[in-house]
């Protein structure tokens, strides 16, 4: 018997070519998604069996270059040198070859073993392009597979040239740049050989060589690092002299050779065989982007997922809550009757069990459904056009129109909302998007809008409630752009052809997803509830209530009793309208609050600290401090907000 | 020595020599809006703008000197704006075009990363782009190059440099 044989794959290739989609296919369910180390960058990784290999599989991150850009390149390029996979699957879109192989060069130059995946041919043959993947396979020097990731022809034969690829490890094609480039590299390279023999056993001494002259700043410090202060100064003299000649950045210069050396490969590779046929993916695009029809469609696709979301929402929270009910009521019972006594018995069902079942309440109804739209709308290629559209308005407070993505899951949950915060380029940029998505109404925020305000005041107080939500979002937003330091930056963007989604990759997307929500936000909920569950078990909660009754009955002018609630919100922002009722002894609100009351008591919850899961995204996402920071400036502003609508609204009627 | 642009607060020193720091690449970039401004407004480039754009070395380096730049520095920071690739009059930004015309990049102006990150997205000079779509309020513009469609925001679009290609036509294919 032989041993068992494992091996290493990792997926990368640019972003909307289909790589999910692989991914998927290849490892089904078994999958996991996580975090790189110290990182806020999603890895997942899956593995499968094939030809009596165990083959681990890692989705490298969509990217489009290996540089030091992003934390997605970064990380890319440092699993590929560092962890050496046994083979590196690079998929490439068949129907845009050329921004796709540019990629390629560049795993070429850091010594990956490679297998292409030329993949979505089917769509390039519907754009009229045909590609001839054994052409391409005799020019890069590596196995070019044909395939169509959704139908998941070639995945097959792509996995036994991963096997051979690991076993032969062919020479791929040297990435060769012109003639005096290429003398600089050759001259930087010694140097690099005989001056950093740490950093060579890592990287290839070629690739430090050009990523030096690129002037690459993580390169440059880990050089400089190594006391390599004399290569260094060695590559500045070089790339000085080369800019002085071409009178353009080195990065520039490189990236034209790399792209003009791409061009000549993919256009030997291509034949166009026929005019593209217009299919109904490009009517919808010049539909959806239209500079007119564009926004009633974006508005009529908002309301409908969320009309969708709650409608959803609404029918299983009941069936839920009845469940819960159901199993709550008994087991306390049943602890009673064994002589626990009552306060343990009331931290455990009103805390743990209750607490599970606020949590669950939430994911189930609002969050799955959301997370399944969503990945229609990301998978379709829907979103880029909204961000497109809403660019304009984004940047009015100082964010580009992807920011767009992060603030429309806002209104869903802001747990997801602070992830996908992720998409934005800079630290800054998503801290920002960040800061300003605990301001949107989340699901269970618009439950008290329009539970509360919608229900008694009325349904145009509601909208005028998320409309004044808008203007302090684009106000507050617009502050703190100014505060943070840095400037901001433009969008950059691809807008991928539409596409059909696929079932399997959405229906995967919103399991990974939803467990993610469930590891960050559970044990926050739970235990945020246990603790208050606590605090009131030992009496101390009409104390905390008389403590902040200054600024609940005085400057927010709402009774006593709702400074508790407000507590309880933390866990969950619906549980203010919940509790509130609870404590008065009556869902009729309109016997407990005037409608003034009513607007100050959801505009409070609106905006002020968001909830504990909420809290733990931001701490993952940004750091503990600027969480923490997050929650006190929200919390001031509801309480400075609130009061400031009370003196006023009081005023006025 | 580049002491004095360091002391600025508009250079530092790293181990690759000198980089500009955010304050050195707007101060330099308000020159290259200044072209850009002046293209876009009165259709040509007069006075120093011209001068420094078209290579004339020994005038806009006595025009840093006077902000305390020493030759060191000078040659570090517009080593990359000489040498502009075809005539300046030619020239308009990107971001001027319409649906359906095409152009060539020229160049690229912006800080280094800006300028590198559409590189990397297949906007080096010399590439054919087609405009797409624009969208409203000088929203972004679409272009597609290379097979592919990328959305600009209107301040990147304004800060590349085009060349009409002649047959700006709109054409319904790419």
């Amino acid at each position: 018997m032989e041993p068992k044989r494992r091996l290493t794959v990792c997926l990368a290739g640019n972003a909307n070519v289909g790589k999910s989609v692989i991914f998927n296919q290849l490892t089904g369910l078994n999958q996991a998604v996580g975090n790189w180390p110290g990182k806020t960058v999603e890895r997942a990784e899956g593995s499968l069996h094939f030809e009596g290999y165990t083959i681990r599989i890692i989705d490298l991150p969509g990217i489009y270059s290996l540089s030091a850009y992003s934390m997605e390149e970064m990380v890319s390029r440092d699993f590929i040198a560092l962890e050496s996979p046994d083979v590196v699957v690079n998929i490439v879109d068949a129907s845009a070859l050329e921004r796709n192989l540019y990629f390629t060069t560049q795993l070429l130059e850091l010594g990956a073993p490679l297998v292409v995946a030329l993949n979505q041919i089917d769509f390039a043959a519907r754009k009229g392009i045909k590609v001839d993947a054994e052409k391409l396979s005799q020019m890069l020097g590596v196995p070019v597979v044909p395939t169509v990731a959704t139908a998941g022809i070639g995945l097959q034969e792509l996995l036994s040239k991963v096997v051979e690829v690991a076993e032969k490890r062919p020479t791929p094609m040297e990435i060769r740049y012109g003639r005096e480039m290429e003398r600089s590299i050759k001259k930087l390279e010694a140097s690099v050989k005989t001056g950093l023999p740490r950093l060579t056993s890592r990287y290839p001494a070629r690739w430090i060589a050009t990523k030096l002259l690129e002037r690459d700043e993580d390169i440059c410090k880990k050089v400089d690092g190594e006391n390599g202060g004399r290569v260094l100064s060695e590559a500045a003299k070089i790339a000085e002299q080369i800019e002085d000649l071409h009178g353009e950045p080195t990065s520039v210069i490189i990236a034209s050779e790399r792209y003009s050396l791409v061009c000549q490969t993919a256009k030997q590779a291509t034949t166009v065989v026929s005019p593209p046929v217009i299919g109904i993916g490009q009517r919808l695009d010049s539909l959806t982007a239209h500079k007119i029809l564009g926004y009633p469609i974006l508005a009529g696709v908002l309301a409908s997922v969320f009309t969708i979301v709650f409608v959803a929402g609404d029918a299983t929270i009941g069936i839920l809550e009845r469940l819960f009910d159901a199993v709550l009521v008994p087991a306390a019972e049943a602890f009673l009757s064994k002589g626990v006594p009552p306060a343990a018995v009331q931290v455990i069902s009103g805390g743990v069990m209750w607490g599970v079942g606020a949590a669950v309440t939430i994911v189930l109804p609002y969050i799955v459904p959301f997370y399944i739209l969503l990945g229609i709308l990301e998978d379709s290629g829907y979103l880029p056009r909204a961000a497109f559209l809403m660019d304009n308005m984004m940047h009015k407070i100082g964010l580009h129109g992807k920011a767009f993505i992060p603030l429309l899951l806002g209104y869903g949950c802001s747990v997801p909302a602070c992830v996908g915060c992720r998409i934005m380029e800079t630290d800054r940029e998503r801290f920002l998007a960040g800061f300003v998505v605990t301001l949107i109404p989340c699901a269970a925020r618009s439950v008290v809008i329009l539970g509360l305000v919608g229900r008694y005041v009325g349904i145009p107080a509601a909208l005028a409630l998320y409309l004044f939500d808008l203007c302090l979002v684009m106000l507050v937003g617009r502050l703190a752009f100014k505060a943070l330091p840095g400037a901001p930056m433009g969008l950059i963007m691809e807008m991928p052809p539409y596409r059909a989604p696929s079932l399997k990759a959405i229906l995967n997307k919103t399991w990974a997803r939803t467990k993610d929500f469930v590891y960050i936000a559970f044990p926050f909920i739970i235990g945020g509830s246990v603790f208050l569950q606590l605090l009131s078990a030992v009496g101390a909660m009409p104390m905390i209530a008389d403590l902040m009754a200054p600024l609940t009955t005085s400057w927010l002018g709402l009774p006593q009793i709702a400074g508790i609630p407000l507590i309880f919100g933390v866990l969950r922002k619906e549980l203010t309208l919940v509790l509130l009722g609870e404590l008065a002894g009556t869902f009729n609100f309109s016997g407990i609050l005037t409608s003034i009351q009513m607007v100050v008591f959801a505009i409070v919850t609106m905006i002020y600290v968001p909830c504990v899961a909420t809290i733990a995204a931001l701490a993952r996402e940004f750091g503990a401090k600027r969480a923490v920071a997050v929650a006190v400036l929200d919390s001031v502003l509801a309480v400075l907000v609130g009061g400031l609508a009370y003196h006023l609204l009081s005023l006025a009627l | 020595m580049a002491d004095a642009a360091t002391r600025m607060g508009l250079a530092t020193r790293t181990p690759m020599g000198l980089r500009l720091t955010e304050t050195g690449e707007s101060f330099v970039g308000r020159h290259r809006e200044e072209y850009v401004h002046q293209m876009h407004v009165h259709g040509s480039v007069t006075g120093r703008v011209r001068r420094f754009l078209e290579g004339n070395v020994r005038d806009w380096r006595g025009h840093w000197r006077r902000h305390g730049f020493d030759d060191e520095t000078l040659t570090g920071f517009y080593r990359n704006m000489q040498n502009l690739p075809g005539r300046v009059e030619e020239t308009l930004p990107l971001g001027d075009l319409h649906a359906g015309e095409k152009c060539t990049i020229v160049l690229p102006l912006g800080g280094h990363g800006m300028v590198r990150r559409l590189a990397e997205m297949g906007l080096t000079p010399g590439t054919e782009v087609r405009v797409v779509r624009s969208a409203p309020m000088r929203g972004p513009i679409e272009v597609s190059l290379r097979g592919v469609s990328l959305a600009l925001g209107r301040g990147i679009a304004s800060r590349v440099l085009v060349k009409r290609s002649n047959n700006g036509q709109p054409t319904s294919n790419s």
